[in-house]
């Protein structure tokens, strides 16, 4: 089943000063249950793709689809309301809620869904179990490390329940330790709960836990591989 | 909507210094605010007490021409009906018949043009409070014949003392000129030296006996329970008595109503002057969180919060913050204004010269309940009005903030 689609997808930057060409003609297709890593060398486009794909900009040229429905040219309103119910974001600097705790930034976004008070409550308690902060449930972001912020802004983007999960440098910020730790729980979600997960990385160690690799250069597809569980299991 | 006031909150204390000053200066803009307004009403409130009390009174009822001609002629026709009257309205508190003339005060010093003011010191007594002026001698109430009380302005520039003995000249009702020796027993300084100069008071039967051939009256002087009830009160004389008007002190002293209304103006001036300075200082504070908070809030549109939500974050965060140091400063002001108004403000240090013009330097503060609702009010709009901007500017943040640099 497809959940993601893009036609001739591209992006200029500045196209009336010093155009940018950040996408040029991407045609890429995602299954559900992907576990799909963009890379690339710095400026090569991975994150105006990943933007793309997830409505948060619009593209020069060329269309979006999720889920079968086209994003591209959505009013803004109805796009913020589409995010809200189809997509799930992971920032390279976390972007938690400062003032709120681990437990009420997992659950915010499903207050935002208007979802019931008591499987909000339960819910927001399982992912905080899943991602190992069952014991920082009360901590403010400021209060925990890198990884473990990073690991409650993966809860939040799981709690909504999205169709996909857009993870843009999820790892840059972390040590090698806590990258690691992120990647074994996406990965763990993935296999065990069939979430589908597209992520950006040029950190060599986090490509290789991908189970597909879309190598971009200078705005283009250079490579689309995918990997045999087998292979990546080894 | 529960979760966005814990946001906005939240967020409000996370710069307690910053939200701390502003909250400090809402309470102390209020409060000086105020105040104030509370200290200007009570210096009119008492302006206007002293002027109606001692003298004006609430309602005067007068022959229709007189008090643009003056003549003694046009005296009030029927003083009984009309006293009848007026004793058995319960919104009367006290009345007085004052008979009124113009004429000259000769010394051996010089003449002056002077209004001769015929009273019944009793009645006058239980109507106003003139009596207190009262500063040598009595107040018409011995049995000296043909007696006078002057005012101290009049008295050093004709170098009288108590005792002394003035003509008075003026026109009895025939138009015919008429002189007559007065005795003076008092001596009277009043809260204006203008009015000390140009007044004097005898008994109202000695210059009826010389006006007319029975009493006659000029002025009847009307005190109420209640000021509210002088607008009706008048109207129902001149509905019951032809020949006569009766006029309210508004109408009698435009000047004074001019005052009041004043009043109500600094009310709105002082308020708006505060509310320009609240806008300011929300508008300020707003827009540096908001700037702090580009990231924040572009994250919270990514993962797809409405812009109607942050909208609406954002004004409450403004609206909590302010409201929070308004209320505190309105019950402070409350406070105050509600210690004061009976403690009273001593204003000589800072006013030495008011009370020359007639005014109290002991003030003692008057808020009304409307007033104070006219405050929130003005408060809570203009809060709503400087929180529009920054929630505007926040919905128009990009939702690529989120993935920015810092
Ligand atoms: N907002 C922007 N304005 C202008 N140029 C941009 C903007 N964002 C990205 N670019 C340019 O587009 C190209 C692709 O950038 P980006 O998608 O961020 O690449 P990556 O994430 O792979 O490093 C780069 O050349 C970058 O300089
Ligand atoms: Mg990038």
């Amino acid at each position: 089943m497809i959940i993601v689609e893009t036609k001739n997808l591209s992006k200029v930057y500045n196209p009336d000063t010093v155009p940018v060409h950040a996408l040029r003609d991407v045609n890429i297709t995602i299954e559900k249950g992907e576990f799909t890593s963009i890379v690339g060398p710095s400026g090569s486009g991975k994150t105006t793709l990943l933007n793309m794909l997830g409505g948060l900009d619009k593209p020069t040229s060329g269309e979006v689809m999720v889920n079968g429905e086209k994003i591209t040219g959505m009013k803004d309103s109805r796009l913020i309301d589409f995010r809200l119910k189809n997509i799930g974001f992971v920032f390279q600097h976390y972007n938690l809620i400062p003032v709120f705790t681990a437990r009420e930034n997992v659950s915010f976004i499903m207050l935002l869904q208007n979802r019931d008070k008591n499987e909000m409550m339960k819910r927001t308690d399982a992912l905080l179990e899943q991602v190992g902060l069952g014991d920082r449930k009360d901590a403010r972001p400021k209060e925990m490390s890198g990884g473990q912020q990073q690991r409650v802004a993966v809860a939040r983007a799981l709690a909504s329940e999205p169709k996909f999960i857009l993870a843009d440098e999820p790892t840059a910020n972390l040590d090698s330790n806590s990258a690691m730790n992120l990647l074994d729980i996406m990965e763990r979600m993935n296999r065990e709960e069939g979430v589908t997960f597209i992520f950006s990385t040029h950190d060599q160690r986090v490509i290789d836990r991908a189970r597909r690799v879309i190598k971009m250069v200078d705005g283009a597809i250079a490579e689309d591989t995918l990997i045999s569980v087998e292979a990546a299991n080894q | 909507m529960k979760t966005l006031l814990t946001i906005a909150w939240r967020n409000i204390w996370r710069h307690p210094a910053r939200s701390g000053v502003l909250i400090a200066a809402v309470v102390a803009g209020l409060w000086a605010g105020v105040v104030t307004v509370g200290v200007l009403n009570g210096m009119m409130d008492q302006r206007l007490n002293n002027l109606i009390e001692s003298e004006l009174t609430h309602i005067q009822v007068h022959h229709p021409e007189f008090l643009d001609e003056g003549y003694s002629r046009l005296f009030i026709e029927k003083v009984d009906e009309i006293a009848a009257f007026l004793k058995q309205d319960e919104r009367v508190k006290a009345f007085t018949k004052r008979t009124i003339t113009d004429g000259m005060l000769q010394s051996p010093v010089k003449t002056s043009g002077v209004r001769i003011r015929g009273i019944d010191s009793e009645s006058e007594t239980r109507t106003t409070n003139f009596h207190t002026n009262m500063m040598e001698g009595e107040y018409l109430d011995s049995s000296i014949p043909n007696a006078v009380i002057i005012g101290r302005t009049m008295a050093n520039e004709h170098n009288m003392e108590l005792g002394h003995r003035v003509v008075l000249t003026f026109e009895d009702v025939s138009n015919q000129l008429t002189s007559s020796a007065f005795n003076i027993v008092g001596i009277f300084e009043s809260a204006g030296t203008d009015f000390d100069r140009r007044n004097v008071f005898v008994r109202s039967s000695d210059i009826s006996s010389i006006l007319y051939d029975k009493a006659v009256f000029h002025e009847i002087a009307i005190m109420l329970h209640d000021e509210p009830f002088a607008q009706s009160l008048a109207a129902d004389i001149n509905q019951n008595f032809s020949g006569i008007t009766a006029q309210t002190w508004r109408e009698l002293s435009p000047e004074l109503n001019l005052i009041v209304e004043f009043g109500e103006v600094m009310l709105y001036l002082i308020m708006l002057i505060i509310m320009a300075a609240l806008a300011f200082g929300i508008l300020n504070t707003m827009l540096m969180a908001l700037f702090e908070r580009m990231r924040e809030i572009g994250m919270l549109i990514s993962i797809g919060m409405s812009r109607t939500r942050v909208f609406l974050m954002i004004m409450l965060e403004a609206i909590v913050l302010t409201l929070t140091g308004a209320a505190a400063g309105i019950l402070l002001a409350i406070f105050s204004i509600r210690y004061l108004s009976s403690a009273g403000v001593n204003l000589e240090r800072f006013a030495a010269g008011i009370a020359e013009l007639g005014w109290d330097h002991m003030i003692y503060p008057i808020m009304s309940t409307p007033e104070y609702v006219t405050v929130v009010i003005m408060v809570i709009v203009i809060t709503l009005l400087a929180s529009l901007y920054p929630a505007a500017k926040a919905i128009r943040i990009n939702p690529l903030e989120a993935a920015k640099d810092s």
